[in-house]
């Protein structure tokens, strides 16, 4: 009970930092890494839905990603309606695909589903990178100057830091009923031990894909507000494979299947990508990834369950939601 | 120049504690967003060094650079002498990234322009994001036809565009048959990234305007490691020209495939970019010979105001300055002439100066008509030379005027 | 003839792919270890030779052993210093960690070398030769043969050697093995020695035709991870014959369809494959 409350107090005092954050550090380019922090730790959380909880690692959520990127814009070139309109579409369309990659490949197990969704998602950039009406190469603008309120083209970043806010803490909201409820305790059943799971009437497929289509929406919405803040998208910046990447790194990074992990992983990394490219990214000597990618691999090698693991070590203080490190590397 | 990196870092770490004393009130500030890293980081880095030489030229005192505007006296004189500064940032070529940064040169590092960004996708969102601000942004080298022609007020684009390059083409396919060559096809063929379509579309829509027919076009990746087929699939349709429209590696396989399979057709045309890459030559210089490429710098004579600006560059670099980053180094040099005539660090001010911008061909270093901005901020009178390689360097060929040396067409005329 | 001119330049690609892709197999299928930084490999590998090359002015014969040294080096120090104690922790680590270590690769040879693109210049290894009215280039010939010849070394490296078979048992049950008196830590520093090896030498074959800058790792991985799965994880055999397909699938896509469609093609049928056959062309069920 104590632990419990101590956990809530946490939880309240980082959601009071994140409201107060950009009105303590008022600048635009402080709002805008805020904002990209929480898109990161949105999307990271979004992922780990599937790969964290549910043990299923997905190499390609770009495509989920980019799903929400592009409908937005698209709604916007073909009937010029507010590009947010475009959220809901991108919700169908990820859901579909979601459905698409997982019927056939929950068949497999480990690396082959991670091999799948690479290919789905490569798939998927090279297919859209030649189609005309999608701007193939060049990519989708939104409109430029805001035609009225609901275009959400604020000269000021702070909307978006809230529109941000807002979907990081429906994903953590979901995450947190997940962990809770039965279908989370089936997801962490069968990533310790799928064909236990199963002995013990576990719907493990059932499960995965329905763990898959939450974290694919969620990932979509994330990529929908991205591109009506951004106002722009190209086959690379939403459907290549960093942008995959980039939600496993952090999650890993924080410590994945756990609720706090992805938002831990997002604190570290964003300010870290954002401190090296201001220091060292105009000499373009390339020790802004030296540095970063120093960084990840000595987490890795010295905290290989994620930094979390040394939190909770280093405080003791509440015990684990769910244990982060016995993923099974023998899943496969 | 790579053994004192340590040193430049402590310089920069030294100089990045002592900025806010050493922020001189006069100086002008640009902010420059390039990809220094990533994929066209290769490009980025010639493009800052390119920078730097503008910014020596006109910081200082250069009275042997004949013509150009601001070179013999030191720093903006109708600003009391005030200097350039730039500060670099590094987009990775990355949109979103693109757009943090650009919000960081206006609100944080305070520039007064901005420039940049060589990939498309981070020229529409840093752009956008001087356009909320109301702050100048001068577009180096950014090929996407549709970046001007958005209604913004506030941008600016020295360098020609895809339309312009395909233009050109046209005109000099139309002399060459005057004098008699013949060019009944030509074949297209492009990287499939914002740069090679947008271009590659351009040109398809001129050859349809002109009657040129197009015998094939060929979309492909620049990643790819093999373009036998391709190779294949020209030697089979037999276009009397062919237009690449590459990067590095691809335009150096390219030229290597087509010797192994030996093709040779009347004439290679590149558009400019890989095979203006400063590492084209060495690579195939030999089996290239007579290979064509656009071009809008031309390094000139000994003693020329070009040969000396292109002896900075490699003072810098120990390279020959490339038409890409040459274009950037006119696009500095284009924007300290507004910022001279602006007589202020005022938007407003800055933007109705480039407005009324109207520099004369003898006053650039590019081979330009000159540089003066239509209303969508697109540079009016750019235009392009064609340059052959021959021997060990290019050599303009067309237009006549521009011409040090007789084409040749077609361009091997013995196989061997 | 031309349809036959390009099985033929599609089947020698495959080779290529075939080269720089057996060594991600052993490592992914014996020890079920996936590795983003092997392209990274191959890049340093390319220039160990361009290194070579522009000091000592070496040819192929010199370079192509050095290359492979080099890299049997960058092999047991990632081993030794990273990968044996991430193996311990979850699957993401591994992602975590070699990722990391693809960026930090990647970067210092951006670091040291620059951003610009190298040749190596001419070697005794160029030219065509003409056969029945098909030419070939010579290097990617003698490429393709030695992926071939490789190949097979490891595959009768695994299968028929002590060594080999140590390994192998390792791979299939480490504490059995142990058991047996086989030092599971030896055998993998082994395993990833021989595949950073093989990465050394496929770099150096492929730098003598390709230009190369720092970030082309990137390309040769992602082509790695699908040829091995294609192949079967683990398949030595396997990663030859994926790969030599991929190459043709590539050359008949890009000649009939057009260039930009030859990666759809692939990808396309990699999923087909994975959708009937899961465990990949040789791989075991």
């Amino acid at each position: 009970m104590r632990n419990a409350s101590r956990a809530a107090f946490g939880w309240l005092a980082l959601a009071a930092g994140a409201i107060v954050y950009p009105l303590v550090l008022p600048g635009a380019f402080y709002i805008d890494v805020g904002t990209t922090l929480l898109l990161a730790a949105a999307t990271a959380a979004a992922w780990n839905i599937i790969g964290g909880y549910a043990g299923q690692v997905s190499v390609g959520h770009a495509m989920f990603f980019g799903a929400g990127a592009y409908l937005p814009l698209l709604v916007y070139k073909l009937w010029q309606w507010p590009p947010i309109a475009g959220l809901p579409f991108g919700i169908v369309v990820s859901l579909v695909l979601a459905v698409l990659v997982g019927m056939p490949t929950f068949r497999l197990q480990g690396h082959y589903f991670s091999m799948a969704t690479i290919a789905v998602a490569e798939l998927i950039r090279l297919v859209v990178a030649t189609a005309e009406p999608l701007g193939a190469a060049i990519g989708l603008q939104g409109p430029a100057v805001g035609r009225g309120v609901w275009d959400l083209t604020f000269r000021s970043g702070l909307p978006y830091y809230y529109l941000f806010l807002a979907l990081l803490a429906m994903v953590l909201a979901t995450s947190w009923w997940l962990q809770r409820s039965r279908l989370g305790f089936y997801l962490r059943s069968l990533r310790a031990s799928e064909r236990a799971a199963r002995s013990l009437g576990v719907p493990v497929r059932r499960c995965k894909l329905l763990a898959l289509m939450l974290s694919a929406a969620f990932t979509s919405a994330a990529g929908s507000l991205y591109a009506v803040k951004t106002g722009f998208v190209d086959p690379e910046s939403g459907l290549g494979i960093l942008v995959s990447v980039q939600m496993i790194i952090v999650a890993a990074l924080g410590g994945a299947g756990t609720l706090f992990g992805p938002v831990l992983g997002a604190l570290i990394l964003i300010p870290l990508q954002t401190l090296t490219n201001t220091y060292f990214g105009g000499e373009g000597s390339g020790l802004t990834y030296i540095l970063y990618g120093g960084a990840i691999l000595l987490i890795a090698r010295f905290e290989p369950g994620g930094l979390l693991d040394l939190v909770y070590r280093a405080r003791g203080l509440f015990a684990k939601p769910a244990p982060s490190s016995e993923q099974s590397r023998h899943a496969a | 120049m790579r053994g004192n990196r340590l040193a430049r870092l402590l310089l920069l770490a030294g100089a990045l504690m002592a900025a806010p004393l050493a922020q001189a009130a006069d100086a002008v500030k640009i902010g420059i967003l390039w990809p220094l890293t990533g994929n066209a980081a290769a490009a980025g880095q010639a493009a800052k060094a390119a920078a730097e030489v503008a910014q020596d030229i006109v910081n200082n005192a250069h009275p042997e650079l004949k013509g150009i505007p601001l070179a013999d006296t030191a720093g903006l004189p109708n600003m009391g002498g005030a200097k350039l500064e730039l500060v670099f940032v590094d987009h990775q070529g990355n949109p979103s990234l693109a757009q943090q940064l650009a919000l960081r040169l206006i609100t944080q590092d305070k520039v007064h322009v901005l420039f940049g960004a060589y990939q498309s996708s981070c020229s529409f969102t840093s752009t956008a994001v001087a356009e909320r601000y109301g702050i100048p942004f001068v577009i180096g080298d950014s090929a996407a036809s549709n970046l001007t022609g958005r209604g913004f007020k506030w941008l600016f684009r020295v360098t020609p565009i895809a339309t312009d390059f395909a233009e050109a083409y046209m005109r000099f396919f139309d002399d060459m048959k005057k004098q008699g060559k013949s060019i009944r096809s030509i074949a297209i063929v492009n990287e499939n990234t914002d740069y090679g379509t947008s271009v590659g579309d351009a040109i398809e829509a001129a050859a349809k305007k002109n009657n040129m027919p197009v015998a094939i076009r060929i979309p492909y990746s620049a990643s790819s490691s093999d373009v036998s087929a391709q190779v294949l699939q020209l030697r089979d349709k037999q276009p009397d020209v062919v237009i690449f429209i590459s990067y590095t590696s691809d335009s150096i396989l390219y030229m290597r495939t087509m010797r192994n399979l030996d093709y040779v057709p009347p004439m290679v045309l590149g558009d400019d970019s890989g095979f203006s890459d400063p590492s084209f030559i060495p690579a195939v210089g030999d089996i290239a010979q007579g290979v064509m490429n656009r071009s809008s710098w031309d390094i000139g004579k000994p003693g020329s105001t070009t040969y000396k600006i292109n002896e900075m560059y490699k003072a810098k670099t120990g390279r020959d300055l490339d038409d890409t980053s040459a274009r950037n180094l006119q696009g500095m040099l284009a924007l300290a002439d507004a910022l001279n005539r602006a007589g202020s660090t005022e938007p407003e001010k800055i933007q109705k100066a480039l407005r009324e911008t109207d520099l004369k061909p003898e006053q650039i270093m590019m081979g330009y008509r000159g540089v003066k901005y239509d209303e969508t901020g697109q540079n009016v009178l750019a235009s392009t030379y064609l340059i052959q390689l021959k021997g060990k360097q290019y050599e303009p060929v067309w237009p006549e005027k521009a011409a040090t040396t007789p084409i040749q067409w077609p361009m091997q005329t013995a196989k061997h | 003839m031309i349809l036959l001119q390009v099985i033929v330049g599609g089947l020698l690609l495959g080779a290529i792919y075939a080269l720089f892709s057996s060594g991600l197999t052993l490592i992914w299928g014996m020890m079920n270890f996936i590795n983003f930084a092997h392209g990274e490999f191959v890049m340093l590998g390319m220039y160990a030779a361009f290194v070579m090359v522009l000091w000592f002015h070496a040819g192929p014969l010199a370079f192509i052993p050095v290359a492979a040294l080099a890299l049997v080096a960058v092999g047991l120090l990632v081993y030794f210093g990273v990968i044996r104690s991430v193996m311990r922790g979850p699957m993401l680590a591994q992602i975590l960690s070699t990722f990391g270590l693809a960026l930090l690769l990647r970067y210092l040879a951006f670091w040291i070398f620059s951003a610009n693109f190298v040749s190596l210049p001419p070697t005794a290894l160029r030219g065509t030769l003409r056969i029945g009215g098909i030419l070939i280039d010579v290097p990617q010939l003698v490429g393709g043969t030695t992926a071939a010849a490789l190949t097979i070394a490891m595959h009768l490296f695994l299968t028929r050697t002590r060594a080999g078979s140590q390994l192998l048992a390792v791979a299939e049950d480490r504490a059995a093995a142990m058991l047996m008196g086989i030092r599971p830590d030896r055998m993998q520093a082994l395993a990833w020695a021989i595949a950073a090896g093989s990465a050394g030498i496929a770099g150096a074959l492929i730098a003598i035709t390709y230009p190369f800058s720092p970030s082309i790792g990137e390309v040769f991985g992602l082509t790695a991870f699908v040829v091995v799965t294609f192949g079967g994880f683990g398949s030595v055999p396997g990663a030859l014959i994926a790969g030599l397909l991929i190459g043709l699938i590539q050359a008949l896509s890009a000649f009939y369809l057009g260039p930009i469609y030859k990666d759809i093609a692939v990808y396309a049928l990699f999923i087909a494959v994975l959708w009937v056959r899961p465990q990949g062309l040789m791989g075991k069920a």
